[in-house]
């Protein structure tokens, strides 16, 4: 059956693209349509970090028309890719192709093989938009990079205290250089070394170092399991699956003691660690409590209505944090089928028993109209994207977009991870409530 | 003045089928009943046309566009016997690129052209290459372009089969303005056998025979000689065969929508023909008849 959706929160694989721009001096080269760039980072990043040293309006693309859609593209990847090497300074090029030149079977793995010897790691990967989404095509392209790169590399020694960190996606979350940094900051925390791929000046060193970690340690309900599995059997790699993103001081100290122990961290240890960073945090939260708990303008439920990732870390700070109650949660990132139990299941993992209702949509207009008919035994909370903002002043509630499409924040190296970054959504949360009030 | 109306006709069937002889011979006979024909020979082999200029190939309209989106007429149509015009779609080489969406940008840019109206032409017979296998083989039937198909097809059950899924394509487009059937023209019809399979296929799917082509081998030794039936051996009978099927054409003018079967039927359909000659090799009497 036809359908059409409503409100789109994810793109198609192509938008990919933007996980090769966020590894520093990365280069998308693009085997599409003129303007598919353009669109897909303006569906993604919108405002935020669509410029810099590559950027969509500088992707080089074949740019491909009628022409190359009935002869066939391969000459033309080949001429773009050359010059591409010529004019970029880049470190890693990764070829990306779109919907007509899979339709029309483009050889592209033979084209980019006949670069083999041109100095630059160069690799492929297939991202018509009909055979994923972005986040599928995010995937792709780091599986890509380990086994057209990375596998294809000398054996090096393990490093002791090397963790690589998986999960935020580039540009597909609006706070990912700042998340990643944060969850850099808290495995540090514990004397580990962290190394993330994304995000500035890391790029192909970091890559390069992904094979020597002692784990891999995923911070992501679903997306990237396939890519820590593969590690695994690539590299002999054990993996560690943290399903929540920690935010605020209870899902931070959850999670040092889970990744501590992972990495034979003392408890000991970990215990100070964890109890000075709460001491701080709840000394922020204290001095404010009358705000949170004199407040009327807000009731204690809420929704979330975004991708399983954040929807399950925000719930999770709300909940256990800071003790709201979750009417049904939306889960908008077309979830494949078979990670949905879990995460259904993690939805019923808070404290003191409580659990969540999860609805998987990816139409808009259903969840708002789910939304509309929902008692929130006053003003709700809608934590979402900007979609979410002109139903959230219908209900008269209080609103906060964290996930895309985002639109109305410009935002630079801000986070919610962490035991800062509770305190950082807290913040927007409060400051939305309290700009209602006055 | 009222332009005069171009009757534009399409010839599927499986391929090596004889289509191209069918329709290269059909039009040298209209062409030799006064009428001014173009050829548009729509698969990539690009060989359509061959019979009708002395076996020689013609640059075809997609080698053009590989220079300029702009067409000049001199450069992609050739006059061949009697004064006919021919016209390849081209595309590109074996296994790479979209042939189908070839085919629609070369119908596409030779109608925007206009090129049928200036060489005041009476007839432009698409001939498009074996099975409808996407939307790009489908274009010569769509809303605008030709008004009536002919299917070429022999009493193999192959080739019914292709006509069949031809029929389906048809069906698919007759509610958006697309062409509709004119018949089938039956090829290769000699064995008695032959005849009634066909008579029989177009009887279930709610069409008609438009002519019975016999083997020949005037036609084999024509072709051998770069032409067509119509230009090497004109006072054969197989040359009359072409006229008969020029005349029937030209004077065609109400197609229908036919009525396709779906799998289960066709296979059953071809299960009973299959009994049916083996009967017949047995000498059993199954017609009519053999209740007397």
């Amino acid at each position: 059956m036809l359908k059409i959706i409503d409100q789109p929160r994810y793109v198609c694989a192509l938008g990919a693209m933007q996980t090769v721009q966020g590894i520093h001096r990365g280069v998308p080269v693009l085997h599409a349509g003129p303007c598919c760039a353009q669109k897909l980072a303006e569906g993604i990043a919108g405002n935020n970090g669509n410029s810099g040293y590559i950027s969509p309006h500088i992707y080089p693309c074949t740019n491909i028309s009628e022409k190359e859609t009935i002869f066939g593209g391969e000459g033309r990847l080949k001429e773009t890719i050359e010059n591409a090497l010529k004019v970029l300074d880049g470190d890693l090029f990764v070829v990306l192709s779109g919907c007509t030149v899979e339709i029309v079977g483009d050889d592209i793995a033979q084209v980019v093989s006949e670069f083999s010897d041109s100095g630059k790691p160069i690799i492929y990967v297939e991202t018509a938009g009909f055979k994923g989404n972005n986040l599928e095509g995010h995937q792709w392209v780091v599986n890509a990079i380990i086994e057209q790169y990375l596998a294809k590399q000398p054996p090096k020694d393990k490093i002791k205290g090397l963790v690589n960190i998986w999960g935020p996606v580039p540009s597909y979350d609006p706070f990912w250089v700042g998340n990643v940094r944060e969850l850099e900051a808290l495995v540090a925390s514990l004397g580990l070394t962290p190394n993330s791929i994304f995000g500035e000046y890391r790029g192909i060193d970091n890559i390069d170092k992904v094979p020597q970690a002692e784990f891999n340690l995923l911070v992501s309900p679903w997306l990237g399991l396939d890519t820590v599995k593969l590690l695994e059997t690539t590299f002999g790699t054990p993996y560690l699956h943290c399903p929540t993103i920690p935010i605020g001081a209870f899902e931070s100290t959850h999670f040092l003691q889970t990744v501590g122990a992972f990495a034979g961290i003392s408890s000991a240890k970990i215990k100070t660690i964890t109890q000075a960073k709460e001491k701080e945090y709840y000394y922020y939260i204290e001095r404010n409590s009358d705000v949170f708990l004199e407040n009327r303008s807000m009731s204690r439920r809420f929704s979330t209505v975004s991708n399983a990732a954040d929807a399950l870390s925000i719930a999770k700070f709300l909940v256990n944090d800071f003790g709201l109650f979750p009417a049904r949660q939306y889960i908008t990132d077309a979830t494949p089928e078979p990670y949905r139990d879990a995460i259904r299941q993690y939805f019923k993992e808070f404290q003191y028993g409580i659990e969540a209702d999860v609805l998987f949509s990816t139409d808009g207009y259903l969840i708002h109209e789910d939304i509309k008919k929902t008692d929130y035994f006053g003003s709700p909370l809608l934590v979402g994207s900007i979609f979410e903002k002109k139903l959230a002043e219908k209900l008269s509630g209080n609103f906060l977009a964290v996930s895309v499409p985002i639109k109305e924040r410009l935002i630079l190296d801000s986070s919610y991870v962490g035991y800062r970054g509770g305190l950082k959504l807290l913040e927007d949360i409060y400051g939305y409530v309290l700009r209602k009030f006055n | 003045m009222v332009a005069k109306k171009v009757t534009q006709i399409a010839i599927y069937g499986k391929g090596g089928i004889g289509k191209s002889t069918t329709t290269s011979n059909l039009t040298a006979a209209l062409s030799l009943a006064g009428y001014k024909v173009m050829q548009f020979g729509c698969d990539p082999k690009s060989d359509s046309t061959n019979t009708l200029r002395g076996g020689t190939y013609i640059p075809t309209v997609l080698d053009s566009l590989r220079e300029s989106t702009l067409i000049k007429p001199e450069e992609v149509i050739y006059t061949g016997f009697n004064g006919v015009y021919c016209v390849e779609a081209g595309g590109p080489a074996p296994g790479v690129g979209c042939a189908g969406r070839g085919i629609i940008t070369a119908v596409e840019l030779l109608k925007k052209g206009r090129i049928y109206e200036e060489l005041d032409l009476d007839f432009v017979i698409y001939d498009v290459l074996g099975d409808v296998v996407c939307g790009g083989f489908a274009m010569p039937i769509r809303e605008g372009i030709a008004e009536h198909v002919f299917t070429v097809s022999s009493a193999d059950f192959m080739a019914v089969y292709a006509a069949n899924n031809l029929f389906k394509g048809i069906q698919k487009y007759s509610n958006t303005g697309g062409a509709l059937l004119g018949g089938v023209i039956a090829n290769s019809i000699n064995a008695p056998y032959s005849k009634d399979i066909i008579d029989d296929f177009v009887k279930q799917t709610e069409t008609q025979v438009i002519e019975y082509i016999p083997r020949s081998v005037t036609v084999t030794q024509s072709e051998l000689q770069g032409k067509t039936t119509l230009e090497a051996a004109p006072n054969s009978e197989q040359a009359k065969v072409y006229k008969r099927l020029a005349e029937k054409i030209a004077n065609h003018t109400e197609s229908k929508t036919p009525k396709p079967l779906d799998v289960k039927e066709l296979r059953d359909w071809a299960a009973k023909w299959g009994d049916n000659l083996l009967a017949l090799e047995r000498g059993e009497i199954r017609s009519e008849a053999a209740g007397i």
